[in-house]
């Protein structure tokens, strides 16, 4: 943990660093381009884009277990944006952000460690090495003169529990002199403990008919690498094959291992698992826009995407049950009929094996926009999808918006959103796939669902006087809060604020 | 789905009969800040937790893949 910890530490800081460079270059460029022109830049001035938001969501469809458990999850994401005009045609953005999260889901990869899920929280011990993300054998304590538990519905205390996303993302935005033409180029990345993200693109976007039309493409390529971290029971038995009831160095040696009628039985062998030899994930997308004004108060455009993705596609952490295997547990014979119950804290299904996805996946989103200005009060902005990929998932969205000016400053905006998509083909709930089956997952993301969002959005922005920090001015505040229900029972809340400050002269 | 389609249509219909061009100095609703066809900044995180939590993602100017999606 404590190496993770420095890991997240000297990664952030080299972020950080980078930022400051390119602020710094931004400052610079903006001294020297002050001293001259009357033409208009594309951006006159330094912008600093200062977001937040917290996230938190409540389930019961945890797919680390096999499709049912704690789906408890929160998110904390700080983010600061910097756009900086280089010289009178360029602007340069840095994208820097951090996304910390805990997730009972993902804790429970090792259910059986030192938190109330497991030897009923006898087990003490003040370094961090009790998770499976570290290669020590001896990660999996068990409780003080007790036999190891877990529960799906309860969240364990590993390293797994929580993690840090560090990204950034530099972009370079040139406009030609008639600003008819407009091209980009990007690149970025991300990393948090078991997944690494690099990603380039580029974009080009045409304007005419006096800039009523619009025409741009953009291509996409991310580069992701997975260190798999698998479950407890597969990491043990991909360890010591046969031996790993048995052999005395293995986790589960003099573990008593239950079958559903409560009976000890050492005949648990998840020799459907199989240890992975790649563990790339490529995206390649091209996206295309057309937009037009069709009337002074009334403007579109219409989205698609066709989205290519290989490689390794499933999440090696998610467990799947199968319904012709036998069952095997570890915990409390006393639970065994109330299993898949919120109150079960001390009985827990050793997994048949973990998800399998194919390794591509080809995805098909068209989508449109279109705003009407009904008066200076009021504008109506909307918002539709349709979605189709090769997993058989077809998905529609449809979102609203309806901002409402009030007074000089403020704006109030309610929002409604409804997404439904039908299943993927390898989709089936806790315990119900086959073994037979090449693909098969649990994981209610992929499952048939519909959900609704709804919140506001209140914006004020400064018209006469602006409040100062050092050279900064407050040109606006942000602030939108959503609920979003989805209909198999997950929840979840999001609340998010933007200051944005512009460099004054 | 049906309605879906209908409005996509709809929308698509606009662009093929639009011929009228909207001059520079009538551009003053267009250039509304709620007229943008692009979402809010901040609307980056709901943006965010949908790519999660549902399996359909692109077709909004936004991102279109990288990331394990896996919380």
């Amino acid at each position: 943990m404590a190496e993770k910890q420095v890991e997240v530490v000297g990664v952030t800081s080299r972020f950080f660093c980078a930022f400051f460079l390119l602020f710094s270059m931004g400052l610079l460029a903006q001294s020297k381009d002050s001293l001259s022109q009357f033409k208009k830049k594309v951006l006159e001035n330094i912008e600093i884009d200062m977001l937040m938001s917290y996230y938190e969501q409540e389930g019961t469809h945890a797919a680390v277990t096999g499709g049912i458990g704690n789906e408890y999850l929160t998110d904390y994401t700080p983010t600061i944006v910097v756009r900086m005009p280089m010289g009178e045609n360029g602007i340069l953005t840095a994208d820097v952000g951090l996304s910390a999260y805990t997730s009972a889901s993902s804790s429970n990869g090792n259910p059986f460690n030192k938190s109330g899920a497991s030897a009923n929280g006898e087990y003490e011990d003040d370094d961090d090495d009790d998770d499976e993300e570290d290669d020590d054998d001896d990660e999996y304590p068990r409780g003080n003169g007790g036999d190891p538990k877990g529960s799906p519905w309860v969240a364990s205390t590993g390293a797994s529990a929580k993690d840090v996303l560090t990204t950034l993302n530099v972009n370079y935005q040139h406009a030609s002199e008639d600003r008819n033409t407009y091209w980009s180029v990007a690149l970025g990345g991300s990393t948090e403990y078991d997944y690494e993200s690099f990603s380039t693109a580029f974009s080009l976007a045409k304007l005419w008919n006096e800039k009523n039309t619009e025409f741009s493409v953009k291509g996409q390529l991310f580069f992701d690498r997975w260190k798999p971290i698998i479950p407890t029971e597969m990491h043990e038995y991909e360890a010591f094959q046969e031996t790993f009831l048995y052999n005395e160095d293995s986790y589960f040696s003099g573990v008593p291992i239950i079958n559903n009628q409560g009976t000890i039985v050492a005949s648990y062998l998840p020799n459907q698992f199989e240890s992975y030899t790649y563990t790339h994930r490529n995206s390649y997308s091209i996206s295309m826009s057309l937009s037009q004004i069709l009337h002074p108060k009334l403007q579109g455009a219409l989205f698609v995407d066709l989205v290519k993705q290989e490689g390794f596609l499933s999440n090696p952490l998610q467990r799947v049950y199968f319904q012709d295997r036998p069952d095997y547990y570890i915990g409390n014979q006393q639970t065994l009929g109330a299993y898949t119950s919120p109150s079960n804290t001390d009985l827990f299904h050793l997994a048949d094996d973990v998800e399998r996805l194919p390794s591509s996946r080809i995805k098909i989103p068209f989508g449109a926009r279109l705003n009407y200005y009904l008066n200076e009060y009021v504008v109506f902005r909307s918002y539709a999808r349709m979605y189709q990929d090769d997993w058989g998932i077809q998905s529609k969205t449809f979102q609203v918006e309806l901002p409402v000016r009030v007074g000089l400053s403020w704006k109030i905006t309610p929002v409604y959103r409804f997404y439904d998509q039908t299943a993927a083909d390898y989709f089936q709930p806790y315990n119900q796939h086959l073994s037979a089956n090449p693909f098969y997952t649990s994981d209610y993301d992929l499952s048939g669902f519909h959900s609704h969002q709804w919140g506001i959005g209140i914006n004020y922005r400064t018209v006469f006087s602006t409040p100062q920090i050092f050279s900064f001015g407050l040109n606006s505040f942000q602030l939108r809060a959503q609920k979003y229900n989805r209909s198999d029972g997950l929840s979840a809340f999001i609340v998010s604020t933007g200051l944005q400050f512009v460099l004054d002269n | 789905m049906r309605y879906c389609k209908a409005l996509l249509l709809s929308i698509s219909l606009c662009f093929v009969t639009s011929c009228t061009v909207v001059k520079e100095y009538n551009k003053i609703a267009i250039n509304d800040e709620d007229m943008k066809l692009q979402s809010a900044l901040c609307e980056r995180f709901e943006t965010n937790f949908q790519i999660y939590r549902e399996a359909a993602a692109g077709a909004n100017g936004g991102k279109t893949g990288g990331g394990c999606g896996c919380n």
